[in-house]
């Protein structure tokens, strides 16, 4: 990673991801999310950086369950960057689609904006037992009422990365744990890789370069929009699958 | 000069005046370095951190986790990269055991009974009397042999604690998990001659043939064969195929490659059939098999079989040519296929299929564990339901005197017909180390809250090891959260009770040591001195650097010290009929939460917010059947369902009809409806164990809780299923581009 500037990004293998959904618990617990009250699944306001989404396929028998996580895609041209009145949310120079916290007013024209939905708007100030503050993360702002909140790729820990590396007079390393969002480090099998899109030698441009060619199993996550997504998944693969799939 | 207050304050606000006076003049350049508005803590980064190795047990196996600690707070948990059985991933459960340390509901002190069982009224009192007041519960015993020790499987240092306080006091001690694994272990030692569950080789697999184990969501070890299930998938050139074999849609099931729909106690005939074929084409390796097993399996044809199992000739033939020509074929089998009167049997037929491919000890098959570097430090073994019945037997004639009670809630677990919750008053004395208010904790007499897992000593050998000798360390990586009562009150570890209580009856356990961590060093000293493993004690200087070395790594391990893979196969039995439970026109099939496990992270907020990995369900218990089924009876989602078996019992579930759970199948998850567990578990949905009938494996007693029929009928009532999906709309399905891979990897362009 000798580069100057970086341009963080994703690679997320479906053929790997089984469904268990530790990621987000391990993201939960780093980004300080509120717990999740029945109340709010019920009133479609639960807040996860990271989802999986579970896809239905045919029926008894014949039937199929595709698991998706969903996270911020980060998008190179991000359509809920533009209709923000206050620029609380902006693209910073390391790729990174970033909300700022106090800027934000609540309008949450972002959230109508982003076709992924992974924009989450406080309609409560979070709460926690007294004793259970005692987890929260330091680096991180419990967010009030009223703002909007998203997946950062855990900005707290690159800056920590860096901020180490940088008094060590050493480069960062591409995987390095301390770099890594939560999510990638909890996944059992791999099915999350974090990297630089700028570092030609990093894993997930490995990846991208054999994973677009003729045959790859490569896409963006509706990338006919033009979002640009600064994350790319792996298609899952069914050998034993007829007809048509996908969505 | 004497101040007053006011002369202070006005030539402080002065001061504080002039220095505003004084920015105003100041640099202004330097003002606009700072971009105060968007600094947020995620730029600031303050304060330094510690990563501090720990060992995470969780049933029959366990994860090397590391807990970040700030300021004496534990802040994460990550997985411990050097760990061998989870390398560096953890699952969601390690990770709520910050809050499992932090719960708002956990018990800060000894504590006694002041109202009635169950009342919920008790007293603090200090750790001195609550160990004296347990000390003379032992004095007064009429027999030694009227006390019973109820824990969950334990092993490592706790285990050599327990067994020496067990014999030195005459007690009995039985081990009790709600969902057993006795045919698992009974099934392991018949087939493979080993008492530790084998490790399986899935990353180098290339055909899993999977009966009713999810293992990639909560069987044994799930973490780490999710590892080795992402090589499996894409880590390798050929991908692997994964063929599941279950009677219900798992988390397994909506990730294999085929997944056969098996009728419920016909598994183990479904495995002699696939063995039948493979004899049949004259590709079975017969070097495991006498003469007599090969007639064992003649009678199980796929026609005969296809007909009891629902599995068709077509699939039984397929899967049988698959097995015998896959280079690295594994068969693995448990849960609700070991869940019947049968489930011995079926497990043996399951296990065997290894016998026919001869994959034992090689790549991508059936890996030994060894006998752990320092005797008895291995784990014991379950007891199974029927001996469990025989202590509750006692109970209900009042012939038991002292319950001691350590992570075994069997006022939850056990089958309400068994009768323990109707007779538990018999027994004159409870004892729980519960430091949550746990159905069974809360009938207790006397409690004894034992350390949180980040707050205790530990070592841990597990059941179900990685293939070689290990053994993980457990380190306290924060102080006792509630340190700061004194050492009066407070909470502490559940061997140093056991040690301290035995020093008060004058009773020498022989340990040698004085504290539990003493205990740990001397296991600690005897792996500094076999000087070989991945932490070589020849290569430290002193015990102490050893020591420092073997707390900062996690654990000890050697991956050269495996087992030698010989053993005598126990022969092939003949699979019976599987028998039921009730005439209920459903088969009730529980299954094991994802995120509960059987009940015992019901407590955890963060378990209860985890959505179901196929139904995104939360907070709830809900019922899965088939959506036509459903839709016959009139019934939609979030009706709420009452299930009754034939005993007479109940529990009320909310309809999930789903395209995928075969129709006569109610698939319903463990976990909650507990009675007590603190504000996030108490009173919450239902428990399905509850209405279980006794209906029990014939040869090794183990509860069939995959066999009770029932009936059902829509209360007139609904209530909105909480759950994830629907949150936001789906993402729309383009049929031109597709996100599954549908050839053999020639794939065409696009998404």
């Amino acid at each position: 990673m000798a580069q100057e500037s970086h341009k963080w990004g994703m690679v997320i293998d479906i053929d790997r991801c089984t469904g268990c959904n530790a990621c987000v618990i391990a993201c939960q617990s780093e980004n300080n999310i509120p717990i999740n009250l029945e109340a709010h699944f019920n009133q479609r306001r639960a807040i996860q950086w990271i989802r999986i989404e579970r896809y239905w396929e045919g029926e008894f028998p014949n039937v199929k369950a595709r698991f998706i996580p969903i996270i911020c895609q980060h998008c190179g041209n991000a359509p809920c960057e533009p209709v923000c009145p206050v620029y609380a949310t902006y693209h910073n120079n390391e790729g990174l689609n970033v909300q700022v916290y106090n800027r934000c007013v609540g309008t949450r024209f972002c959230a109508n904006g982003c076709p992924y939905h992974v924009r989450f708007f406080n309609f409560w100030e979070p709460e926690w037992p007294e004793s259970l503050k005692n987890q929260l993360n330091p680096d991180v702002t419990v967010r009030s009422r009223g703002i909007m909140e998203k997946c950062t790729f855990c900005v707290q820990r690159i800056r920590r990365a860096t901020r180490l590396a940088d008094r060590d007079s050493v480069e960062l390393e591409d995987g390095d744990r301390a770099l890594n969002p939560a999510c990638v480090n909890s996944c059992a099998t791999n099915g999350l890789i974090f990297g630089d899109w700028n570092d030609p030698d990093s894993q997930i441009n490995q990846i991208k370069n054999k994973e677009m060619q003729e045959g790859g199993r490569a896409f963006g996550l509706l990338e006919n929009l033009g979002t640009s997504p600064n994350v790319i998944y792996l298609k899952q693969v069914d050998e034993s699958a007829e007809g048509h799939h996908g969505h | 000069m004497p101040l007053t207050r006011r002369q202070f304050l006005t030539l402080m606000g002065g001061s504080a005046g002039a220095a505003v006076l004084f920015q105003a003049c100041g640099i202004p350049e330097k003002e606009l370095l700072i971009d105060s508005s968007v600094e947020m803590p995620e730029d600031l980064v303050t304060g330094l951190d510690n990563w501090y190795a720990t060992t995470f047990q969780d049933g029959l196996s366990s994860q090397g986790i590391v807990v970040r600690i700030m300021e004496g707070r534990a802040k994460k948990v990550e997985g411990n990269t050097d760990h061998p059985l989870n390398r560096g991933a953890h699952s969601a459960q390690a990770e709520a055991m910050l809050q499992a340390l932090y719960h708002p509901d956990r018990i800060s002190s000894p504590l006694v009974r002041t109202g009635t069982r169950g009342s919920g009224e008790f007293r603090e009192i200090s750790w001195e009397d609550a160990i004296a007041r347990l000390a003379s519960v032992f004095d007064n015993l009429s027999d030694t042999n009227k006390a019973v020790m109820l824990t969950d499987i334990v092993n490592g240092n706790e285990k050599l604690v327990l067994d020496k306080f067990v014999s030195s006091t005459g007690i009995r001690q039985v081990t009790f998990e709600p969902v057993e694994h006795t045919n698992l272990l009974k099934a392991v030692d018949h087939v493979f001659g080993q008492k530790n569950i084998p490790d399986f080789d899935i990353d180098n697999a290339s055909l899993i043939l999977s009966f009713g184990c999810d293992f990639l969501d909560t069987w044994v070890s799930p973490t780490r064969y999710s590892r080795g299930y992402g090589q499996f998938r894409q880590g390798h050139h050929h991908r692997g195929k994964l063929i599941h074999i279950e009677s219900r849609f798992s988390t397994t099931a909506a990730n294999a490659d085929e997944w056969v729909y098996v009728n419920p106690g016909t598994e183990g005939m479904v495995a002699m059939s696939i063995m039948h074929e493979m004899a049949s084409h004259g590709e079975i390796d017969t070097s495991h098999f006498s003469q007599s097993d090969l007639y064992k399996f003649e009678k199980y044809t796929p026609e005969f079989v296809s007909s009891l199992s629902g599995v068709s000739v077509e699939t039984i033939q397929h899967i049988a040519e698959e097995f015998s020509h896959s280079d690295h074929p594994l068969a693995i089998g448990g849960d609700s296929a070991s869940a019947h009167t049968n489930g011995l049997q079926n497990l043996i037929a399951i296990y065997s299929l290894n016998l026919a491919v001869n994959n034992i000890g090689k790549s991508g098959g059936i890996i030994f564990n060894p006998e752990p570097p320092i005797a008895g430090l291995e784990s014991n073994q379950p007891n199974s339901s029927q001996e469990l019945m025989a202590i509750v037997d006692e109970v209900k004639s009042g012939e038991i005197e002292l319950l001691l009670v350590k992570d075994a809630d069997l006022y939850y677990g056990l089958p309400d017909s068994m009768g323990f919750k109707n007779n538990y008053s018999n027994v004159p004395m409870i004892v729980s180390f519960g430091n949550m208010m746990d159905d069974t904790t809360s009938i207790a007499d006397l409690i004894l809250p034992q350390n949180s897992l980040l707050e205790d000593w530990g070592t841990d050998v597990p059941l179900a090891g990685p293939g070689y000798q290990t053994v993980g360390f457990q380190q306290p990586v924060v102080r006792p959260y509630f340190e700061s009562r004194g050492q009066n009150l407070g909470t502490k570890g559940f061997s140093d009770v056991l040690m301290t209580t035995a020093q008060v009856m004058n009773v020498d356990l022989e340990l040698g040591a004085d504290t539990y961590k003493d205990v740990l060093q001397n296991t600690a000293r005897e792996l500094y001195e076999l000087n070989r493993g991945d932490i070589n004690g020849s290569k430290y200087s002193s015990f102490q650097s050893f020591w420092n070395a073997l707390l900062a790594r996690g654990g000890w391990w050697d991956h050269n010290y495996k087992s030698n893979h010989s053993f005598d196969f126990g022969g092939l039995v003949d699979i019976d009929e599987p028998s039921f439970h009730g005439n209920g026109s459903f088969h009730l099939i529980p299954f094991y939460s994802s995120a509960f496990h059987d009940g015992k992270y019901a407590y955890l907020p963060w378990m209860q917010n985890l959505p179901d990995p196929l139904s995104t369900a939360v907070w709830e218990t809900w019922v899965e059947m088939n959506y036509k089924e459903a839709e016959s009876m009139d019934i939609s989602e979030g009706d709420v369902i009452e299930i009754r078996s034939s005993n007479g019992l109940m529990i009320k579930a909310l309809a999930w009809p789903n395209p995928a759970t075969p129709p006569g199948i109610l698939g319903v998850p463990m976990g909650q409806g507990h009675r007590d567990g603190g504000r996030y578990s108490s009173g919450r949905g239902s428990n399905v164990l509850s209405v279980l009938g006794l209906n029990f494996d014939s040869q090794t007693g183990a509860l069939a809780w995959s066999s009770t029929k029932v009936n059902i009928t829509a209360s007139g009532e609904n209530i909105r299923l909480p759950k994830l999906e629907n949150s936001v709309p789906d993402f729309p399905r383009d049929e031109h581009n597709h996100v599954v891979e549908i050839t053999n990897g020639k794939s065409s362009k696009g998404h």
